[in-house]
């Protein structure tokens, strides 16, 4: 039996501690493109073309009404740019280029990707039919890119029906790809056909829906320069963990998977209290790129957040400041021919810096722009 | 084929049903992370709990606002969440680290907070929401069943567990006053 005044002090108590906490401003975007990705996962993700480009894409295409899907120009080769170019064009006032390049540090084994703009790169093997498309949110709102694997005879590809784009044949780590690259209005499902279809054969290729792309993780919402991919064989995948703590019924570990999904990162931690993970992946950096910092928070058991960088390959350390003014630092693991740098923050406290070291302890580079949860891109 | 005035018409349906939903979220949000707080203890914890709800909601936007009572739709849609959240990482209901809170005060307040937050942990989660739903929510036992999926019954047996456990907790005080 609860006595009045037991009940008047535990109202007061839980109305206390609730007010006490501050939410955030309120994620809007983020909502929306998780219940876009709600809806594709009732829908089923293999959906392709069939008017699943759901509230978001029709809002954008609200926003888009009169505007031209981006063009894109024949394939000029840039010698001075990494890699080899499979189409290049502006869209937005902003250029842009598709190109199959390297992604691994010098000196490792080579990796084969398709880049935009030299970053938010995409492992690919060779594997005629395999299609990928990939949105870059802020950066190009609207706009999406997208490749497709061509059989030989395919000479090209006709997109919505009005627009030819020519394959080109590219190479990169002794692979050959025969490939037609484009950029596209998210304001509309979006139709291939090939050019040239031979007799009997199908003349459509299956696109993935970015309109209704499903967020990269509960926690991490974002998924811009996260390719999407469809076909048979995907990038080999490689993993690897990068930091750990503990035994594995009591401690933690953050770990790296690396393929045609991105950089997905875990973050599992065991104790007493059970046992829990996260994960999110996010877009794959280039040796000369932007670098992603991923924030992987966890509740109990783990009250922590993991922090993971795909570092540069002259990073030596990352140095983390935190709010109480200590530091870690994070020696960097090599997983498939690229560095990443992993560790975990206490959520009592919060990362306040980030410095990149060389070899000789010297600062590379610094930031204090920082996720506390899903990631962010750095130019160091 | 698509007319351009039947693509104009249904961007004008998205825009409202987005505009609506938005003014709906925005207006929500700090309430359903404050009741997501209560349900879990953990601050990001809670905003992602809130988000999926809102996703969830936003998703099933049309029947959600032509519900009787949205926000009766929107409580049990976070209730599900938390609770799936906690069977899928197979967390046992045990205390762990005090969280923490963004609001400072003075000392004694603070530790307050922390010894409801830590002594809330240590219930099992339908007591836990039980607790939070009667006296940060203010519902009935009816409103509470509702949220919960469970008989008024039910939600009085748990209510009065809970807070004999609470009164037993060390940690929130025994013996004081509430």
């Amino acid at each position: 039996m609860v006595t009045v005044t037991e009940d008047t002090q535990l109202r007061r108590r839980v109305d206390d501690m609730l007010r006490a906490v501050q939410p955030s401003a309120v994620p809007l975007d983020a909502i929306v493109r998780r219940g876009n990705g709600i809806r594709l996962r009732r829908a089923g993700a293999a959906v392709v073309g069939v008017g699943l480009a759901g509230i978001l894409a029709v809002t954008t295409l609200a926003l888009d009404v009169g505007r031209q899907p981006a063009a894109p120009a024949a394939a000029p080769t840039d010698p001075a740019a990494p890699g080899e170019t499979i189409a290049t064009g502006t869209a937005d006032g902003h250029a842009w280029r598709l190109a199959v390049q390297d992604i691994a540090d010098p000196g490792s084994r080579c990796v084969p990707a398709i880049t935009v703009n030299g970053t938010d790169a995409d492992p690919v093997y060779p594997d005629p039919g395999y299609s990928a498309a990939v949105a870059l949110g802020a950066v190009l709102p609207g706009i999406a890119f997208g490749f497709i694997q061509l059989p030989a005879d395919i000479r090209g590809i006709i997109v919505n029906g009005r627009r030819y784009v020519p394959a080109v044949t590219v190479a990169a780590c002794g692979y050959r790809y025969h490939v037609a690259g484009f950029a596209y209005s998210l304001a509309q499902a979006t139709r291939i056909t090939a050019a040239n279809p031979p007799p009997g054969e199908p003349t459509d290729f299956a696109m993935p829906d970015l309109a209704s792309k499903p967020p990269a993780t509960e926690v991490t919402p974002q998924s811009a320069g996260v390719w999407v991919n469809m076909g048979r064989v995907s990038g080999a995948a490689a993993s690897g963990t990068l930091a750990s703590a503990g035994i594995p019924e009591k401690g933690w570990s953050i770990a790296v998977t690396f393929g045609t999904g991105g950089d997905c990162y875990e973050f599992s931690a065991s104790s007493s209290l059970g046992s829990a993970q996260t994960g999110a992946c996010g877009p794959v950096s280039t040796p000369d790129g932007p670098e992603t910092i991923m924030a992987l928070p966890l509740g109990l058991p783990g009250d922590a957040t993991a922090y993971a960088v795909q570092v540069s390959p002259r990073t030596a350390r990352l140095k983390a400041f935190l709010s109480n003014g200590s530091s870690e630092l994070a020696t960097p693991r090599v997983v498939d021919g690229r560095k990443y740098a992993a560790f975990v923050v206490p959520n009592a406290l919060r990362l306040s810096r980030l410095n990149w070291l060389d070899a000789a302890g010297a600062v590379i580079a610094s930031t204090t722009a920082l996720p506390r949860y899903g990631y962010v891109q750095f130019q160091p | 084929m698509t007319e351009p005035r039947d693509e104009l018409a249904a961007a004008h349906d998205a825009i409202s049903y987005d505009e609506d939903f938005s003014a709906f979220a925005a207006s929500r949000w700090p309430g359903l992370v404050r009741l997501a707080f209560g349900l879990t203890g953990d601050r990001w914890t809670a905003e992602d709990i809130a988000q999926t709800a809102l996703a969830k909601a936003y998703v099933a936007w049309r029947r959600v606002s032509g519900a009787a009572d949205p926000d009766a739709y929107l409580r049990r849609i976070l209730v599900n969440t938390s609770n799936r959240r906690f069977r899928k990482r197979r967390v046992t209901e045990q205390p762990g680290d005090l969280p923490e809170l963004a609001v400072e005060g003075p000392a004694d307040l603070v530790g307050e907070r922390a010894a409801l937050v830590a002594a809330l942990r240590q219930l099992p989660a339908r007591q836990r929401a039980v607790i939070v739903l009667r006296y940060w929510d203010d519902l009935t036992d009816v409103q509470i069943a509702a949220a919960l999926g469970c008989s008024p019954g039910t939600v009085r047996s748990q209510l009065s567990r809970g807070l004999a456990a609470l009164r037993a907790n060390p940690a929130f005080g025994e013996g004081d006053e509430w």
